[in-house]
């Protein structure tokens, strides 16, 4: 979905708003785009395997899903969710940086929160 | 006669024994009331056609800030009917009017729908009635999301109000504790609704937030930097930021709980390692947040309607986006101040406390701000002000009851007492509903092109404020007194008897000035005062400097902003919009078609919802392929715009009176 816009021809009129304009994509089969899903299920389906099947140590598999969720999100982040991208200034990295600053403060607290348990358990 | 086994198994599915009470049947009786109303409407007088093509397929953010506000309202009135009978019940605490059961269904569904579906589709009513207007833009950024985020809002209401008349409605709270709220406690389907409706309608919630951060970055006017940007479009962007982070949190709790229910797993269950307090955390995670998503725009309107109604620039303008960032960040370290008593210990308990005394001091800049921008000022006293003029007080004292509360050794005593309830009425009400209010009143004139009259408005403000001092006040000493929240009854001789009643008769008093404001709406749409000018308040900021209610395209030609108030310096310097028009600056404007897919979308959420509720897994899924049926459709419909040409808009202009002869 594409903003509301000034016809590209008398766009060029309106001071200030070149960063509207189209950007034309090259027409093509999107082969990055394919091969980010299958990486996608690859990763979710390994993960959802390793634990159901317990073929590891519990802190190995921790370990070890940790990386493969780590390496999903950045590839969400690499293929679908444009983060190269970017028309005039790059806008999205702030909201990305303060995702990663609040996540991580949140679950930093969470745990720090739940310790409780081991107190009394 | 004998019915078959299926019809049988239907009626006991969809209509148990808790559905056939007199409130429910009397429920029924309005609802098939009100279907009769709309069907002679829509089909008898052939309303259909027009209803369709101008509302429900609408992508334009002025009529879904239109059905945004109609949908609030309707919940107002939903949620506080259950608030009357609630305070009823507790004024006569020994007249059976309400089983225990009902009580608890009651407060849950007063307290969801308050919060989920009244303070949240109001916000997002101001926030498309004015954000693109604001910041000199011909819409959201995402036209179409916007529309399946009113739809995913719409159809998630209607599944948690569906739930009083067919299947029995939730009843563990508002916070649906586990847990209570799983199957071993509350068996049956009202869990269910309130898991997928609050899941449902959090997508929708999702996409807004997304959907008006990307608007207030990338959609501004030429020259609007962000130091220039309204207050209100900055607490909208706060807000956003806010929606983005925090709903995550909630949608991992709400989804754990309906496997939990659906698919007997245990991560909040008391058996098997569940772990019920993980849930808590999880959803003050988002419910802290929260308490600022629904006042951060309240801020925002204050805002905007001080500087306006006292003819002054807003005091410190610098300071109060500052507060406003400083809160955000703030707002995601306090949920802990929900559940002191759960006892995580003195050193989390002490943070939490702390930090949550730490942002009464952005707040509080706030607040000497307004008054700031007050002294001085030529200020006039209409509605819109006046409930600026009840909030400052009124959120003080919330505020103040909120200190005494995050002081944990106090919070102890008053944890779940009546005082808690009363302060975040004190709050919610005196700060959301009270900005919500004012800013209808305030932006009114431009949605709907007339004024709400200011003499039946100030009388439902009057009513209103003097209705909830009296509802509330008291609730704080039956707090001191020791009353538990959610109880239906209590014994006489514990001196709670007269407060309750004198509780009650406020609420009444909020219920009557509720039908002062209907009346002064209904009234207003047919004889209002109109606003031929496009600036009814004498306003300082954009979306004054247009129509009332702006055309379609909003901006004939895209303004340059130069100021901070750039409608106010325009009119300083004797240049306006209106008389700087002449035919050669219009173009041809490409805008957003109308499209069915955002209804659709949201119809296949409710089929799946639906079948998710009553663990009918043909129809669940049946309602998913649509949803990916319907995406697919969506994303392969590449006609989504078409042009208007430069010649319509200048007969639009014209007629408006805005173009030079």
């Amino acid at each position: 979905m594409a903003e509301p816009r000034t016809a590209p021809e008398e766009s060029a009129r309106e001071e200030g708003l070149a960063f509207l304009e189209p950007r034309v994509h090259a027409e093509g089969f999107p082969v990055a785009q394919v091969f980010g899903y299958a990486g996608s299920i690859i990763l979710t389906f390994g993960s959802f395997f390793l634990v159901t099947r317990h073929l590891m140590p519990p802190v190995v598999l921790l370990a070890v899903i940790l990386t493969l969720a780590v390496g999903q999100a950045a590839l969400q982040l690499g293929v679908f969710m444009h983060i190269r991208e970017s028309r005039g200034p790059a806008w999205q990295i702030v909201p990305l940086g303060l995702a990663f600053f609040i996540a991580l403060g949140l679950i930093g607290m969470s745990v720090w929160i739940m310790m409780f348990k081991a107190g009394v358990s | 006669m004998a019915l078959p086994g299926w019809m049988l198994y239907l009626i006991h599915t969809l209509f148990p024994a808790n559905t056939r009470r007199p409130t429910e049947l009397g429920a029924d009786v309005l609802i098939i009331a009100t279907g009769a109303i709309l069907f002679y409407i829509l089909i008898i007088k052939g309303r259909w056609r027009h209803v369709w093509t101008e509302w429900i397929t609408t992508v334009d953010h002025k009529k879904i800030a239109v059905l945004y506000l109609i949908g609030a309202l309707a919940m107002l009135f939903r949620a506080g009917v259950d608030a009357l009978m609630l305070r009823t019940q507790l004024a006569l605490p020994h007249q059976g009017l309400l089983s225990a059961l009902e009580y608890d269904q009651l407060f849950t569904t007063h307290g969801t729908i308050m919060i989920f579906f009244m303070a949240m589709p109001f916000i997002f009513a101001l926030f498309n009635a004015v954000i693109p207007l604001q910041i000199g833009s011909r819409d959201v950024a995402f036209p179409r999301l916007n529309a399946m985020s009113f739809w995913l809002f719409a159809f998630g209401a209607l599944l948690l109000n569906m739930s009083f008349v067919v299947g029995g409605s939730p009843s563990a709270g508002w916070t649906a504790y586990p847990p209570l709220s799983e199957n071993v406690f509350l068996p049956g389907v009202g869990q269910n609704y309130y898991l997928m409706s609050l899941l449902i309608a959090g997508i929708g919630t999702t996409m807004t937030g997304i959907n008006f951060v990307v608007t207030i970055l990338r959609m501004r006017a030429p020259g609007m930097t962000l130091m220039k940007l309204p207050l209100f479009a900055w607490s909208a962007l706060m807000t956003s930021a806010l929606i983005i982070f925090a709903f995550p949190p909630l949608t991992v709790a709400l989804s754990m709980t309906l496997i939990d229910r659906l698919f007997q797993s245990s991560f909040f269950t008391l058996g098997h390692g569940g772990m019920p307090m993980m849930y808590v955390n999880l959803f003050w995670l988002f419910g802290h947040p929260e308490v600022y998503i629904v006042v951060l725009p309240a801020f925002g309107i204050f805002s905007e309607v001080v500087a306006t109604f006292s003819s002054k620039r807003l005091f410190g303008y610098e300071v109060m986006v500052a507060s406003l960032v400083s809160i955000m960040f703030l707002a995601y370290g306090t949920w802990v101040h929900h559940f002191f008593t759960m006892g995580a210990g003195p050193a989390v308990n002490a943070f939490f406390g702390l930090s949550t005394m730490l942002i009464a001091i952005p707040t509080g800049v706030k607040i000497f701000n307004w008054i700031f921008t007050m002294w001085g000022g030529r200020i006039r006293m209409t509605v819109a002000m006046l409930y600026q003029m009840a909030f400052i007080p009124t959120f003080v004292i919330g505020g103040a009851t909120g200190i005494i509360l995050a002081t944990v050794p106090v919070d102890y005593q008053f944890h779940n007492t009546y005082f808690l309830v009363a302060h975040f009425h004190n709050v919610l009400i005196g700060g959301t509903l009270f900005g919500l209010l004012s800013g209808m009143y305030y932006w009114w004139p431009k949605m709907f092109g007339m004024k709400l009259d200011e003499h039946q408005g100030k009388w439902a403000f009057w009513l209103f404020f003097l209705g909830f001092w009296v509802t509330f006040f008291p609730q704080y000493l039956l707090g001191l007194e020791g009353m538990q929240r959610r109880m239906n009854t209590y014994p006489f001789g514990l001196g709670w008897h007269m407060l309750n009643v004198i509780s009650t008769i406020g609420a009444f008093g909020m219920g009557a000035a509720f039908l002062v404001l209907v009346y002064n709406v209904v009234w207003s749409l047919r004889h209002g005062e109109r606003d031929v000018t496009g600036d009814a308040w004498d306003g300082r900021t954009l979306e004054w400097a247009i129509p009332s209610p702006a055309p379609e395209y909003n901006f004939a030609r895209i303004p340059v902003v130069n100021d901070r108030d750039p409608w106010w310096a325009m009119k300083e310097s004797g240049a306006t919009l209106a008389n700087s028009l002449s035919a050669s600056d219009i173009h041809a404007i490409e805008l957003p078609k109308s499209t069915p897919v955002p209804f659709l979308l949201g119809a296949s959420f409710f089929l799946f919802g639906f079948g998710m509720v009553f663990s009918w897994w043909y129809v669940a899924i049946l309602g998913l392929l649509c949803v990916i049926g319907t995406l697919i459709y969506s994303g392969f419909n590449y006609e989504e715009h078409a042009m208007l040409s430069a010649d319509a808009i200048r007969g639009t202009e014209a007629s408006l009176g805005r173009l030079q002869a």
